[in-house]
């Protein structure tokens, strides 16, 4: 079988497609407490484990599906659904499980289980720069079971709408009860934008929750990559929500060594009912400064990372448990993608 | 345990290549992969119908046309395999020119750029960036082995792009095969 095939070709059955990621972690906080409150590497002065992903992917003709599951702390215990640690609750997690059928080449729908459509960020650490993740990405939906149609206006127009059940649920309590659309807009090279809408009421809420989002991405250079989230969440009835931004900034010195950084602004809404998002207290707001590196070795990513989190309240605690405005971090991360 | 095992010879797979198997270098120091045809019976005027036809059958970007030439980008996708199982590495971009002159043609790719595939939220490869980065680039000894299978793959893939090239426009559009009429069977009369 050929190493390499014409990407102008089109077959009608491409090969059963593999691949996945490894990954383990180190996290040192400074206050020796665990602090930070967003998702993924947590434990405090341990050397630990993220999880494996194994993604399967087949198309043939027009059909095609995804499965992805991953074993590990990360997948596991720190996604939602999350299993139970301590017993013998589910031993994977679903991260994509999917079947997708394309009309033609502009209309395609898909159905299943899929990573969001809303953030910049994702569970997979191949699918982000920095290893921590920002309040944003905690906040917001991990993945949305559902039913999509996607159509391609043009290369630099695309629409997707969707039928939805709650937010990261395998199956939906209270019927198909999320509306949610994407509106993908590419005006010059290399600069990609999503305008995302995600609206319903999920099972035993309080109110109708609705995220607007943006997250957008733009290749300045061959070295220098941008990006920006900016999310608004609101549950109707005074039930809160969260509003927030976050820059990315990226520069490759080589082509295995890059830098970035990324700064966030995240507000918990102060709302009658409002409950606690993360860390952050109802009203309270927070300022996360993270720079890292990405130091790469064929498949293997290297990820230093140092952490600054400056609260409006003191959200955070000491060594002695005392309350303080500030949190600081360092991680050392080990990404492999295969 | 069988994925196991696939998972643990994929990485080999697309790290065979040496330096011996590399494109040459022109007078730019860029890679390329260079062909002259001497003996070509077809007049010109059919070799540029069939050059262009060739392109836009293989769906090759920017093609531009003049009397004597015709050039185009294109690109091809670099995968790792092992048995039945791969996933794309990425894609190597290049520009293709199509010269004809005094009854003979040449042809060559180059500007050859890779652009690294990442892995998607939904779990489908599609490229990291839109900025190609020049096979010629350097790599450092993290990325060497690697990087001289990008530059062996692409070299495979221009062998394969030409030989292709220069068949079509040896022999043209094939004519299309007639469907076959279904055999029938009449049993009204016997």
């Amino acid at each position: 079988m050929s190493a390499a095939t014409y990407a102008q070709e089109t077959t009608t059955s491409s090969p059963l497609q593999i691949s996945g990621s490894a990954d383990t972690y180190y996290k040192y906080d400074f206050s020796k407490k665990q602090n930070i409150g967003t998702s993924f590497a947590n434990d405090q002065n341990s050397i630990s484990l993220g999880m494996i992903d194994l993604a399967l992917k087949k198309t043939t003709g027009k059909a095609s599906f995804v499965g992805e599951l991953s074993f590990g702390p990360r997948g596991q215990y720190a996604s939602i659904p999350a299993g139970d640690a301590a017993g013998d609750g589910n031993s994977f997690h679903i991260q994509n499980l999917y079947t997708s059928y394309a009309f033609t080449d502009k209309f395609s729908m898909t159905a299943g289980y899929m990573g969001t459509f809303i953030g910049y960020e994702v569970i997979a650490p191949t699918g982000n720069y920095n290893y921590s993740t920002s309040y944003l990405f905690t906040s917001g939906p991990f993945q949305n079971a559902g039913i999509k149609a996607n159509y391609t206006f043009s290369p630099k127009v695309a629409l997707m709408v969707g039928l939805f059940n709650d937010w990261n649920v395998y199956s939906d309590d209270n019927g198909v009860s999320h509306f949610g659309a994407q509106l993908t807009l590419s005006p010059v090279e290399g600069w990609t934008a999503y305008l995302n809408v995600l609206t319903g009421k999920s099972a035993g809420a309080p109110g109708t929750g609705s995220i607007y989002d943006l997250t957008t991405s733009y290749q300045v250079t061959e070295s220098v990559k941008l990006g920006l989230n900016a999310a608004d969440y609101s549950i109707s009835n005074d039930n809160g929500g969260y509003s927030g931004v976050a820059l990315y900034a990226q520069n490759a010195f080589t082509t295995n060594f890059s830098l970035g950084l990324r700064g966030e602004y995240f507000k918990s809404k102060s709302d009658l009912n409002a409950a606690t998002i993360t860390t952050v207290p109802p009203g309270e707001s927070v300022v996360a400064l993270t720079l890292s590196a990405n130091l790469k070795a064929g498949g293997l990513t290297f990820i230093p990372e140092i952490r600054f989190d400056n609260g409006s309240s003191s959200q955070f605690i000491k060594n002695n448990l005392d309350p303080t405005k500030t949190a600081s971090q360092f991680s050392l991360a080990a990404v492999y993608a295969f | 345990m069988f994925i196991m095992t696939v998972l643990f010879y994929l990485p080999m797979s697309a790290q065979t290549s040496t330096r011996a198997e590399l494109m040459p270098l022109d007078e730019r120091g860029k890679y390329i992969y260079y062909e002259v045809v001497e003996k070509n019976p077809v007049p010109a005027d059919s070799l540029q119908i069939r050059a262009n036809e060739f392109l836009t059958a293989k769906k090759l970007d920017a093609v531009k046309s003049t009397k004597d030439q015709l050039s185009a980008s294109g690109k091809f996708l670099i995968s790792k395999t092992a048995f039945v199982l791969t996933r794309p590495s990425g894609e190597v971009l290049y520009n293709f020119v199509f010269e004809l002159k005094e009854g003979k043609y040449r042809f060559w790719l180059t500007d050859f750029a890779f652009i690294a595939y990442k892995r998607d939220r939904y779990a489908n490869y599609v490229p990291a960036t839109v900025k190609g980065v020049p096979l010629e680039k350097e790599p450092g000894k993290l990325n060497a082995a690697e990087w001289t299978s990008y530059i062996a793959a692409a070299g495979k893939q221009a062998d394969l792009f030409a030989t292709e090239f220069k068949q079509y426009l040896s022999v043209g559009k094939k004519t299309a095969v007639q469907p076959q009429t279904k055999p029938s069977v009449s049993t009204k009369s016997w």
